[in-house]
């Protein structure tokens, strides 16, 4: 059923090599379909006649969900109860549904989800997705290609609305792709040049992408609107249709919106501003189990707002199903203790960015001397050798965090070792020796360091001022520094000042997180190791440059860095995995021999709080934004409560 | 009388203005704006921030413009009553919803409390000084006086957790949340209101026992309570009529900072407690540097204050014949 040639193939994990994958979840045959149980909640509405049976609601074809480990088909009922501390956050509830065209699977293959097949060309120019015969939005009506149609023509393409709806993803090189709807179940998008993000895109936790309910938005699109109601919309302005509709997306893609149907797991049925959202289980929604209950499990997502310091103590006292937001490897022994009182397991998740903190030498320091100093790879590796990463980590991390580089993670195809472990084991020998060699060998006071035009050397990193982390390990360097001979001060600021300190190079050398997902597969872009953005702050003028296409910012002049962003332009061009993958492996070389951040410790353990009841959620998992979508991957439409288990339930 | 009120209402509007600018140039002095901070706040959750959708925000809420233009922007927009926060993209007014009328409940509940504890506490303290009484009592005073309102609520909170099972935080109990007014809720409401009461009300309870007590301390010095109990009043009767009477009208005063207390009573308490009133908002929009919606709530408190002053000024005439009010016009 799935057609998929090779660079489908090349976004998913290695295993995978020989002949079409394994998916975790394949569309079934209509003729296998298992038999379909009504879901209770349902029963009276479709005796009633006001819902059609779960026959007809379910695509022909539906997505037969298959369970790996220990994870099985469970029953209907309850409701998940989740804690967030903002407004906004209600759209992580359509991140955890994470109901997309594609979707990442825990093992980083991308399958079909909504779509039932994808067809992608050799060269990841030309996709064609297949959609499900006979699947519906949350309304009861048809979704088909005009949905894809109506987004891409009418909003996305449309003089007015265009300029709140043309992605970036959408476009390669500024290059509009041709987008064809040969029938009602099938869209193609094609490029002339290969568009390798997209899609990761599509299976991205952001909530809709190139797709909307044509039949909604027609109401208020000038093209299709009636007079009356185009007036009344206007009401002397004349773009007020296109505010009408980009508020309305606006709060769809916060789960904001019950007015608007939807494919998620879940529908809103809470309108911002409020306290406490509620979704609703999805009468027409395309996934099954293999006993043929429709899913979701859980009748509904109940979402309660609470400031993020007191999120850890309510989770603490049970009032959640399920947690991870808003709570943090500090907050475990807590948790661990009230665990069984409360009837609720903590688990620990891995975590995917490169490190939980690393430090950012500013190689676009406004200071002439200093950034002689920072440029020259030396001086940072000797920086490095002088940290003393196994004590960090058993101080702040009860010795349960990966010590090492700010990289690519164990787990990642493209691990190696001697990337984490580059110049990060400590030895003040060798840093001493290096540090000499650059030429800082006078020393003044104290025995510390001089610059080489006689100043004191004097590093004063700065943090973003949020808690005591960050100033722990800190401290913690600090000492290890002195032994250099290099004295070391920190300073905190607030992010946003910060920010602009390191953009305008007044910073010589900041702490933030380190890259966002390092359990990198060769499909994904390599940005983060490239200068292509002023976040980066070891050398933001030079994303500057790159983000504005040189219009401000400075020209990277830095060998190595030139060199990144060299194959950083070559993997989006590159037309095939291996060549993709041999691009990401030079990559990592550079940034492991450059040592253009200063990891210090990675892999830090997320705690996820599980109702004790709550069944099919995995014992181990990876927490991350994306791909991972959060609890997404691990489908919490079927997550279940087993109402056997002996704890009984507070509120109804 | 008439013209003193015309004139205080007249004055007021300069006052409104000048107090607008300082609120907008206080809300605006952390660096940054909002967007940057939300851009800020997403990259450290490793989110990236949509760079189209941060556009459109800008444009939309004039952050692009300089700033006196965004000023003059924010007064329209004031006066209009077309104020739109930037967090929630809606109108200030349909934000706040609810949000009012549980603070009211909140604010009206704490003084009561307030009052019922303080008043016979600061006559007994008065009229018995120096007892033991006395002193054991001003000593809980100043003890509720000096506790930190934040940690007498987490402790509240977790003892009414461990011993009655009451949520941690919150108004009511999570099902009665954005439902429709009802007994169950009602009474949901008044299950959870009395931590925050407490928490709330103990410092300023402690503050009136202290005020009454010097007030009534005093009068009951003076030579019409000598005369009185000369002429043989029964002292109860004595103490209400005379003395008491003449100690309120600090009280009356107080009218003035009653009326936006009951909007932004008790910020930093009402986050640790997680409440759904006013006070918090104001605090996350200030956080969030939200300046419409901060903007437009401290306009609103400060109305509110001047407001309360004329009428607090206008009841002390009224209560007391030997306040005289004059418009300085009429002079």
């Amino acid at each position: 059923m799935i057609t998929r040639r090779e660079t489908l193939v090349s976004l998913a994990a290695l295993a995978a090599a020989s002949g079409p994958l394994r998916a975790w979840a394949q569309p079934a045959e209509p003729a296998k379909l298992p038999a379909l149980i009504e879901t209770p909640m349902f029963e009276a509405e479709v005796k009633a006649g006001k819902l059609p049976p779960i026959a007809k609601r379910i695509p022909q074809a539906p997505l037969v969900v298959k369970f790996a480990g220990d994870g099985a088909p469970g029953t209907h009922g309850g409701d998940l109860r989740i804690l967030m501390s903002k407004d906004r956050d209600s759209r992580f509830v359509g991140a955890y549904g994470y109901a997309r065209l594609v979707c990442w699977t825990p093992q980083s293959e991308l399958v079909p989800d909504i779509a039932e097949a994808v067809d992608v060309d050799e060269a990841d120019k030309t996709f064609t997705l297949r959609l499900r015969k006979g699947h519906r939005w949350s309304d009861g009506k048809a979704f088909t290609a005009e949905d894809f149609r109506f987004f891409w023509e009418d909003m996305a393409g449309d003089k007015t609305l265009g300029r709140f709806f043309m992605s970036s993803n959408l476009l390669v090189d500024g290059e509009r792709p041709k987008v064809e709807f040969p029938d009602a179940q099938t869209v193609r998008y094609a490029w002339t040049k290969p568009n390798p993000g997209f899609l990761p895109w599509l299976a991205s936790p952001a909530n809709l992408t190139i797709f909307r309910p044509a039949h909604y938005y027609k109401k208020f699109h000038e093209k299709y609107a009636s007079k009356e109601r185009l007036e009344k919309l206007n009401d002397k302005r004349k773009d007020g249709w296109a505010r009408k509709i980009a508020g309305e997306d606006r709060m769809a893609r916060n789960n904001q919106n019950p007015e608007m149907p939807t494919l998620d797991p879940w529908v809103p049925k809470t309108e911002g501003v409020a306290e406490r959202f509620e979704f609703l289980r999805n009468p027409f929604y395309h996934r099954i189990d293999a006993n043929g209950r429709q899913l979701p499990y859980a009748d509904r997502v109940v979402m309660v707002l609470a400031e993020s310091k007191i999120i850890p103590v309510k989770t603490g006292a049970g009032e959640v199903d399920l947690q991870a937001r808003s709570i943090r490897f500090d907050d475990f022994p807590f948790l661990r203790r009230s665990a069984d009182e409360r009837g609720f397991n903590v688990r620990l998740w891995k975590t995917a960015n490169g490190a939980q903190l690393a430090l950012y030498p500013n190689l676009n320091c406004d200071d002439p001397v200093w950034k002689k100093l920072l440029r020259d790879a030396q001086f940072r590796r000797a920086l490095s050798l002088a940290i003393y990463r196994d004590e960090i980590n058993k101080i702040m991390y009860v010795g349960l965090a990966e010590p090492g580089q700010n990289t690519v993670l164990s787990g990642s195809p493209l691990y190696k070792p001697e990337f984490r472990q580059a110049y990060a084991e400590f030895d003040l020998v060798r840093a001493n020796r290096l540090l000499d060699q650059v030429g800082l060998t006078k020393r003044g006071t104290d025995n510390q360091r001089l610059l080489p035009d006689g100043r004191d050397l004097e590093l004063i990193v700065e943090y973003p001022a949020e808690g005591t982390e960050y100033i722990d390990v800190m401290r913690l360097i600090g000492d290890t520094w002195a032994k250099a001979g290099i004295k070391m001060y920190a300073k905190a600021y607030q992010r946003v000042v910060l920010r602009r300190r390191v953009i305008s190079g007044q910073t010589m050398m900041s702490v933030w997180g380190g890259i966002d997902y390092a359990l990198i597969r060769p499909g994904l872009s390599p940005h983060e190791f490239a200068p292509t953005d002023e976040v980066q702050a070891q050398w933001p003028r030079w994303g500057q440059y790159y983000q504005s296409r040189g219009k401000t910012g400075e020209k990277p002049d830095d060998r190595a860095a030139e060199e990144l962003l060299k194959l950083h332009k070559a993997w989006a061009a590159a037309d095939s995995r291996e060549a993709r993958r041999g691009i990401w492996e030079k990559m990592l070389a550079i940034w492991a021999d450059s040592v253009f951040t200063i990891g210090v410790v990675g892999g830090v353990l997320q705690p996820v709080v599980v109702d004790k009841r709550l069944r099919n959620v995995p014992k181990e998992g990876v927490y991350a934004y994306d791909p991972g979508a959060y609890f997404g991957i691990y489908k919490p439409d079927t997550f279940w409560f087993d109402r056997a288990a002996a704890v009984q339930r507070k509120h109804g | 009388m008439l013209r003193y009120i015309a004139h205080r209402i007249l004055v007021m509007i300069p006052t409104l203005l000048a107090i607008s600018f300082v609120i907008f140039v206080v809300v605006k002095l952390p660096p940054g704006d909002f967007l940057s901070n939300r851009i800020e706040e997403l990259r450290a959750a490793g989110e990236p921030a949509d760079i189209e959708e941060v556009n459109r925000l800008r444009k939309e809420f004039r952050l692009d413009l300089p700033f006196h233009e965004q000023y003059v922007w924010f007064l329209w927009d004031l006066v209009r009553d077309e104020v739109r926060s930037m967090e929630y993209e809606r109108p200030v007014s349909e934000i706040i919803g609810d949000r009012l009328w549980l603070s009211v409940i909140v604010s009206f509940a704490t003084v009561i409390f307030t009052y019922m504890v303080a008043f016979p506490i600061g006559v007994y303290s008065a009229t018995n000084q120096y007892s033991w009484g006395d002193h054991g009592l001003t000593f809980l005073g100043f003890l509720g006086l000096a506790t930190p309102n934040f940690l007498l609520a987490l402790v509240l909170v977790y003892f009414a957790n461990v011993w009655f099972g009451i949520e941690i935080g919150g108004l009511m109990d999570e099902r009665y949340i954005g439902k429709p007014w009802s007994w169950g809720k009602f009474m949901s409401i008044l299950e959870h209101l009395w931590i925050p009461v407490i928490v709330i009300g103990t410092s300023g309870t402690a503050g009136m026992i202290r005020r009454l007590r010097a007030n009534l301390l005093d009068e009951l010095q003076k030579q019409y309570v000598v005369t009185g109990r000369a002429k043989g009043l029964p002292p109860f009767r004595l103490l209400m009529k005379y003395p008491l009477r003449m100690s309120l009208n600090p009280f009356i005063s107080d009218i003035g900072e009653l009326l936006p207390h009951i909007i932004s009573g008790a910020v930093i308490v009402s986050v640790v407690l997680n409440l759904p009133t006013t006070g918090k908002m104001l605090y996350e929009a200030l956080l969030s540097l939200d300046m419409n919606l901060a903007g437009s709530f401290l306009m609103t408190l400060s109305l509110l204050t001047v407001l309360g002053m004329l009428v607090s000024d206008l009841a002390l005439a009224w209560l007391d014949p030997r306040i005289r009010l004059e418009g300085k016009a009429v002079k």
